[in-house]
């Protein structure tokens, strides 16, 4: 073991995530983040948009002309290439059932379904070009998360988490807003830790739910928990565990479990301001779309993120869709109405995220990314359906260190393969990771004989895209 | 840097400037050129930017893009090992050069004289081959060629100077073995201890000026012993018994009854099944149940409290079937090797043609090597299967010879025997029962026998008998929730017309004189009105039943009317296993009976009656004929229902087309054929019957060769799946075929394995069981022992159990974990209880924690001058918690405790979404919570927050070593988990009963969860606070406390 990993590991014990924060400002000031480091960071905090289920790349961003010419035709794309679908026989040519139009200055095509985003497009910087290595909801989504088909590995969160901790004593560096529908293909396992130490696993805010954050509070109906009963608790546990500890002077363990109630305690604090969204303006809230049912769920994640990412959460990941055959981006059946709902759910507000974002002055140094574990089929599934594609689908960055207005990659004139400019998962994090200033190749922990990176022995970090 | 040759100035210059562009987008090559060039002081910028651009890029590369110096063993070689060796290593030198050999390489082959110039990389062909753009000189000549980046890391290399470290001059496997890979030899015991492992330690001790800490007090050694053999706190009377024994044998009387506590075995199989990964789900997108995996948990927990030597332990575990076979349990071990995730979407949902499912499979082999050889081995084979192990000597080939050995396995449900008297007969039936599906020619030459013929007659009276006894019901009205018209025909079948529904269900009320009844047989019959004559209304002729259901009522009332259970449903004919009449009575509308292409023709379907009552004859049967999910417009066409009263087991299965044809040719027309063909039919329906008379199989969730096909996609393999090596681990680069074998670097150990049948998959599980439990082989021993003491000492003597390679840690006391490995292989006879009671015995064991002296010269207290502090695992910390409070429950094994709700449609079981778990809310003083953790249901992707925060693994990768952090959800999970907080309310209520003062409160609290008298002070402030918060909120304080969470 390096002494990094040392360094970290004893780091580690005292708790970097949720727990130890007040160690970040030592974190951060400590030899071996330098050593991570070969550049400045151009963003500071990201906050990332996973469609979950395989957005259908060619019914919102890659616009082929080819689709609507052979609209009803045998789907044979002439390279001799075997044509195979995951879950069913390869159906005919299908076009969009949304309009396609150009937008900004850019001139990107957009699908009538996202009117909101097709505003912004000339801040966003679009992988056109992105690789899968599966067709399958489960391995794609952890090769997409963490970096390897299988389960296991820690995912690009708790990988950031352990190398930079959060912004701020009272957060935790990497939170999770699951879809209110319930929790991502891959269940917690989309958040996990991994090897590292479970202290950067993320945490997982409920925005739905009463209680948003599990063990948060005691349960109401252990009402002999009182306020004064919880401080009285606290200031006897932290002298019987200072006395214990004294006889024990050699275990910093025990030192920092009494700091890990202390920071508990100013988390418990810090919650409700950070989870209410009490204080924000009438027209906020129209911005990401609380006014209506529809967009109401996702566009109060999306606020969330941002007040999250404002007081130092370092990576806040908000999932638009659950695991499971509905409510997602896994549109087999029909695509006009299936992808028409995912698509108005998460429109106006991710929208309203970068708007927000931008006003505040926060897209400066906060990068925001838009993508999902693969695309669809250029032809149908059924009759109105699509299969899942890993061969091509698409993501944008847009905000910290990123270019404005760009498209990178292409796929072929079907969009049914990536064919110029391949970008893959690895690149995905490699990029994301140079942004905050991590040679990707250099963030690595020592597991079951191997120094595990998350982009396992590939990644290019894709400059085409970056200022 | 002297450049003088245009040519390699070319060479050189290609090189890098692919890489540049690989690596700076093109506008800022020349920012960086700019940069450089400044930084490369002296050197006369402006010629050589005049020079060449390309140059430029070399000289900026060199500057810039590679500070780092490039290592031989961790850069180069991997290089060469991927694309050169095949060609010019070990086996093959293709025109005399080899590039495994420092000596050779550097000498080159026949043609091009020295082939690496230290320090001169466009000099050595080695790197004018390997970066040549023309496609008939470049090397390598086929295959994928060596990337930018390769090349570049090569040429600087050789740039460099060619470093080439002694230690690596030859191939691994010619240079010094690894520690973990020398032969097992029995070291020299020092003087001055009575056990061993003090020796060898207190030795080591006294070279570094260290002495051991003193004893540990007996209330610290009885809560230390406790929890690590049971993971449970010894009880206020047992310590006190055990602190005030005065018989100097207390210890041992204490170590003796915690070793023969089943509370041992279940703590001990908690270890066991990090390693193996155990877990009550599958895993990944769809986490479907495995409700058939805790058989194997069971198995272990037994294995331990029996004290199973280790070498059947493993050989179980790996081949049991093959091995053991008239041990019901040695099948039950194989659990061990599905004990991992699976993906149920890859492998069942994804078309079978596809790349994705292939991989799957590729992949899900992969995971049973790693596991087996991981937790025997303490090796990381799974990284020799893109390319040769790039530290330890395993190569690609012996990786997928490991997998071969897998290769005609799948996880899925077993069946077993849990009673050895019905295991045996089962074996003798299902012999015979495979002998009748393919008869040989002795078989067929007893056919014509007495006994055979008396056989064949007694079946075909009762089977006269039989359809005599099926007696039509009299059907009141038939109705079609769809719409269709069903009219009465003269035979009493019924006739559907007009609309043809998507979906439909005909709903039959119908009575029957009283009596028993056993089964009904629906009949399905042809009628020319009908699309291809039927029996369906589809137009080719088909009908799909998804469910067949039936229900009694007393009275014309539908009203509590009682379904009735069916044991078994058969056809005369299935449209193939997955469409047969068992999925019509399966409770899935998604599957489904039906009959394509045999349309046309008659067909029936017999469902058997689970306990067949007597009906009295005002009893209305209700009979659902559905027709509800999957093809459209799929009703049946004209249908009959009867009904028999006879046994269930003397039901005969529908008889076949081509049996009901030879039983119309008269007898004396039979032919030999016929003759055979019916005898066959009539033994083959007695063997089932006969099977089917025993006492219905268990199932765990194992490997298995044998299993029925869960749709189109998964389906066992009749033969082993031939596997190949693949380049770089891509299935689109399939290399040779790979037989069954395994690793050649385990000294003493022959490289093959001695298969007996190749073709017969369990013998290549059995050779590899054998080869694995060998005595010779020195890594399960050290492998085992060193887990062993890991799990006492909260370290192993090498701190990486499972990976013993180079990349693994060094063992801190070599000769002793050798002589730990022989003692326990030889003297021990494998037995873990004998290692168990070494370990713990010792001095150095049970040293105390409170000490010191160490902490400057060996801070990580690797040399063991005192012992450890551990924390409480996860499962100690909810156990124990249960313990306290008097309600945990010991029953031991049986089906995992759902220990959350399943909300929603609670369709989790079958693969809803796991997003349906709720631990949270879920009952604390529900049955299922009071269980032991071990016996909790783990769901991988959704795992319980409370044991998550503890450090609990997940499922979701082997464990052999926990992590123990220190995070603020811990401290909320101890204050705010409404399990924790219940229990403190009955702690508290315990403790209330007995004493009634704050004082004594305190005081019993102290004692019951820290095990000790409480102090002046401490007792003092307790009672005040529990004066002012209540005893509840004390019992909870406690169990926060350092002193509780820690074991000194």
């Amino acid at each position: 073991m390096n002494t990094t990993q040392m360094r970290r590991e004893f780091l580690g014990t005292l708790g970097t995530g949720l727990g130890g924060i007040a160690l970040n400002a030592l974190l951060r000031r400590d030899a071996f983040a330098a050593a991570l480091t070969d550049h400045a960071p151009k963003a500071k905090r990201i906050i990332q948009l996973f469609m979950n289920g395989g957005a259908s790349q060619c019914d919102l961003f890659d616009y082929k002309p080819q689709l609507i010419a052979r609209h009803g035709q045998k789907f044979d794309p002439g390279s001799g290439e075997r044509v195979e679908a995951s879950v069913s026989l390869p159906g005919a040519v299908m076009k969009s059932p949304f309009e396609w139009v150009q937008h900004g200055q850019c001139g990107r095509w957009v699908s009538s379904v996202l009117p909101h985003l097709a505003e912004h497009v000339d801040d966003m910087a679009f992988l056109m070009a992105m690789q899968s290595k599966s067709n399958v909801h489960g391995p794609a989504s952890y090769l997409h998360t963490s970096g390897f088909l299988l389960p296991g590995f820690p995912c690009a969160g708790a990988w950031i988490s352990y190398a930079l901790g959060s912004l701020a004593d009272n957060v935790p560096a990497f939170v999770a807003l699951p879809d209110a529908k319930g929790l991502p293909y891959n269940g917690r396992s989309a958040f996990t830790s991994g090897f590292l130490p479970a202290n950067h696993q993320g945490t997982i805010i409920n925005a739905s739910a009463a209680q948003p954050m599990t063990h948060l509070q005691p349960p109401a109906s252990a009402t002999h928990i009182t306020p004064a009963s919880r401080s009285d608790s606290l200031s006897l546990l932290q002298e019987l565990n200072a006395a214990h500890a004294a006889e024990r002077s050699d275990d910093s363990r025990l030192g920092a479990r009494i700091e890990s109630y202390q920071l508990a305690a100013r988390l418990q604090l810090s919650a409700p301001e950070l989870l209410s969204l009490a204080d924000e303006t009438e027209s906020t809230r129209k911005l990401y779309g609380l006014d209506q049912s529809e967009t109401e769920d996702f566009g109060k994640r999306c606020l969330l993120a941002r007040r999250l990412v404002e007081r130092g959460v370092r990576f806040v990941q908000v999932w638009s869709g659950q695991g499971g055959g509905a409510d997602n981006w896994d549109n087999h059946a029909d695509i006009a109405k299936e992808l028409g709902i995912a698509a108005r759910r998460m429109d106006q507000p991710a929208a309203g995220l970068l708007t927000d974002l931008k006003a505040r002055g926060l897209l400066d140094d906060t990068l925001l990314v838009w993508t999902t574990e693969f695309g669809r089929m250029p032809f149908s599934q059924d009759t109105t359906g699509r299969d899942h594609n890993g061969g091509t689908f698409v993501s944008w960055f847009a905000g910290a260190g990123v270019k404005r207005g760009v498209a990178h990659g292409q796929s072929d004139e079907w969009s049914w393969k990536a064919v110029e400019d391949v970008t893959t998962s690895y690149d995905f994090h490699a990029t994301i990771l140079h942004l905050l200033g991590i040679d990707h190749k250099k963030l690595t922990f020592r597991h079951s004989g191997i120094d595990r990176r998350l982009t396992d022995v590939h990644g290019n970090v894709i400059f085409e895209i970056l200022t | 840097m002297i450049v003088n040759d245009a040519d390699q100035n070319m060479l050189r210059a290609m090189a890098t400037a692919r890489l540049l562009r690989s690596i700076v987008p093109k506008s800022q090559i020349a920012f960086i050129v700019q940069r450089c060039s400044v930084s490369i002081a002296g050197r006369p910028i402006q010629r050589v930017i005049k020079s060449s651009v390309a140059l430029t890029l070399y000289f900026v590369f060199a500057a810039c893009a590679m500070s780092q110096q490039v290592d031989y063993a961790r850069d180069v070689r991997p290089i060469l090992q991927e694309h050169c060796y095949k060609c010019h290593g070990s086996k093959t030198q293709e025109s005399g050069l080899r590039l495994d050999v420092k000596s050779e390489a550097l000498k080159g082959g026949e043609s091009f004289g020295v082939s690496i110039v230290a320090g001169k990389a466009m000099d050595s062909p080695l790197i004018q081959f390997v970066s040549r753009e023309d496609a008939d000189l470049q090397m390598p000549p086929e295959g994928e060629r060596l990337s930018e980046a390769e090349i570049t890391t090569l040429t600087k290399w050789v740039d460099e100077g060619a470093n080439w470290p002694e230690q690596f001059a030859r191939p691994t496997e010619d240079t010094k073995p690894h520690w973990s890979l020398t032969p097992l030899r029995e070291p020299g015991v020092p003087n001055g201890a009575a056990n061993p492992i003090d020796a060898f330690i207190h030795a080591r001790l006294a070279e570094n000026k260290l002495v051991p800490a003193p004893e540990a007090d007996r209330r610290t050694l009885i809560r230390r012993l406790t929890y690590d053999l049971t993971g449970l706190p010894p009880n206020s009377e047992e310590a006190e018994g055990f602190i005030s024994d005065k018989d100097p044998q207390a210890y041992e009387k204490l170590l003796t009854r915690l070793l023969s506590s089943p509370r041992y075995g279940e703590h001990w199989a908690r270890h066991w099944l990090d390693v193996a990964n155990y877990a009550d789900t599958h895993g990944n997108d769809h986490d479907y149940a495995r409700p058939n995996a805790w058989p194997y948990r069971d198995y272990v927990i037994s294995a331990f409290n029996d004290d199973k030597p280790y070498a059947r332990f493993v050989q179980e575990q790996v081949a049991g079937d093959s091995l053991f076979p008239g041990d019901p349990q040695a099948t039950v071990a194989l659990g061990f090797v599905a004990a991992g995730p699976w993906d149920h979407t890859l492998m069942v949902t994804v078309r079978e043609d596809t790349v994705d499912h292939h991989m799957s499979q590729n992949l899900d082999r992969d995971n049973m090597v790693s596991t087996v050889m991981g937790t025997f081995q303490s090796l990381t084979v799974h990284c020799a299967r893109c390319h040769d192990h790039k530290f330890d000597p395993i190569s690609q080939r012996e990786y997928y010879s490991l997998q071969a050995v897998f290769a005609g396995v799948d996880r899925a449900d077993r069946p077993f025997d849990a009673d050895a008297r019905t295991l045996l007969e089962r074996q003798g039936l299902l012999s015979e029962q495979r002998a009748l599906r393919q008869p040989d020619a002795a078989l067929l030459a007893t056919l014509d026998s007495p006994e055979v013929k008396q056989k064949v007659a007694t079946w075909l009276e009762r089977r006269a008998r039989q359809e005599k006894a099926w007696a039509t019901f009299e059907v009141m009205s038939v109705v079609s929730t769809g719409g269709a018209t069903l009219v009465k025909q003269a035979d009493g079948s019924w006739f559907a017309s007009g609309t043809r529904p998507e979906h439909d269900t005909y709903i039959v009320a119908a009575r029957r004189p009283a009596g028993k009844l056993s089964a009904i047989r629906l009949e399905v019959l042809p009628d020319e009105r009908l699309p291809q004559q039927g029996p369906g209304r589809w137009e080719n002729g088909n009908f799909h039943l998804t469910e067949f259901r039936a229900f009694a009522a007393a009275s014309a009332a539908t009203e509590g009317a009682t379904p009735l259970v069916f044991v078994r449903a058969s056809a005369d004919y299935d449209e193939g296993p997955a469409i047969s009449a068992a999925q019509a009575i399966d409770g899935r509308n998604e599957t489904q009976w039906g009959v394509h292409p045999r349309y046309g023709e008659r067909h029936e379907a017999i469902f058997e009656i689970k306990d067949p009552s007597e009906y009295s004859d005002d009893t209305t049967f209700t009979f659902l004929l559905e027709h509800q999910a999957g093809a459209v417009g799929h009703g049946i066409g004209r249908f009959r229902l009867t009904a028999s009263d006879e046994l269930p087991e003397a039901i005969i299965k529908p008889l076949s087309a081509e049996l009901a044809t030879i039983l119309r040719v008269p007898v004396g027309e039979r032919t030999i054929v016929h003759r055979q063909e019916l005898a066959l039919t009539v033994l083959r329906s007695e063997n089932e019957r006969a099977l089917n008379a025993l006492p219905p199989s268990q199932f765990v969730y194992a490997i298995t060769r044998d299993f029925p096909p869960d749709g189109e996609n998964f389906k066992p393999s009749p033969r082993p799946r031939s596997i190949h090596l693949l380049v770089r681990g891509e299935l689109s680069k399939p290399g040779d075929l790979i037989g069954p074998g395994t690793l050649g670097c385990v000294p003493e150990m022959p490289s093959e394995l001695a298969i007996a049948n190749v073709e017969d998959e369990s013998t290549r599980r059995a050779a590899l069981a054998l080869w694995l439990s060998d005595e010779h082989n020195a890594l399960t021993w050290r492998s085992i022992v060193n887990r062993v003491w890991g799990w006492h000492f909260g370290r192993g003597l090498c701190d990486s159990p499972n990976d013993f390679g180079k990349m693994g840690g060094e063992p801190s006391h070599r000769e002793l974990l050798d002589w730990l490995a022989i003692w326990f292989r030889d003297d021990a006879k494998g037995s873990l209880k004998a290692l168990h009671r070494l370990i713990v015995t010792s001095e150095t064991w049970k040293q105390s924690t409170f000490a010191n002296h160490g902490a400057l010269s060996d801070s990580d207290n690797r040399l063991l001058w005192r012992q450890n502090r551990p924390r409480l695992s996860a499962e100690e910390m909810r156990d124990t918690i249960l313990a306290l409070s008097g309600r945990l429950d010991l029953r031991m094994g049986g089906p995992p405790a759902q220990q959350f709700i399943s909300r929603g449609d609670a369709t989790f079981m079958p693969g809803g979404n796991p997003a349906f778990l709720d631990y949270e809310h879920f009952d604390p003083d529900a049955p299922a919570a009071r269980r032991r953790a071990i016996y909790r249901f783990i769901f991988r992707t959704v795992p319980d927050p409370f044991l998550d925060a503890l450090d609990c693994p997940d499922g979701s990768a082997a464990t052999p070593v926990r992590g123990a952090s220190t995070t603020a959800v811990q401290a909320f999970v101890m204050m705010n988990d409404s399990f924790v907080i219940r229990q403190c309310e009955h702690i508290a209520a315990c403790i209330a009963a007995q004493d009634n003062t704050p004082e004594a409160q305190a005081e019993s609290a102290v004692q019951l969860i820290l095990l000790r008298d409480a102090r002046g002070a401490e007792r003092t402030k307790l009672a005040d606070f529990i004066q002012r918060h209540g005893l509840v909120n004390a019992c909870q304080l406690l169990l926060n406390t350092n002193e509780f969470l820690y074991l000194d």
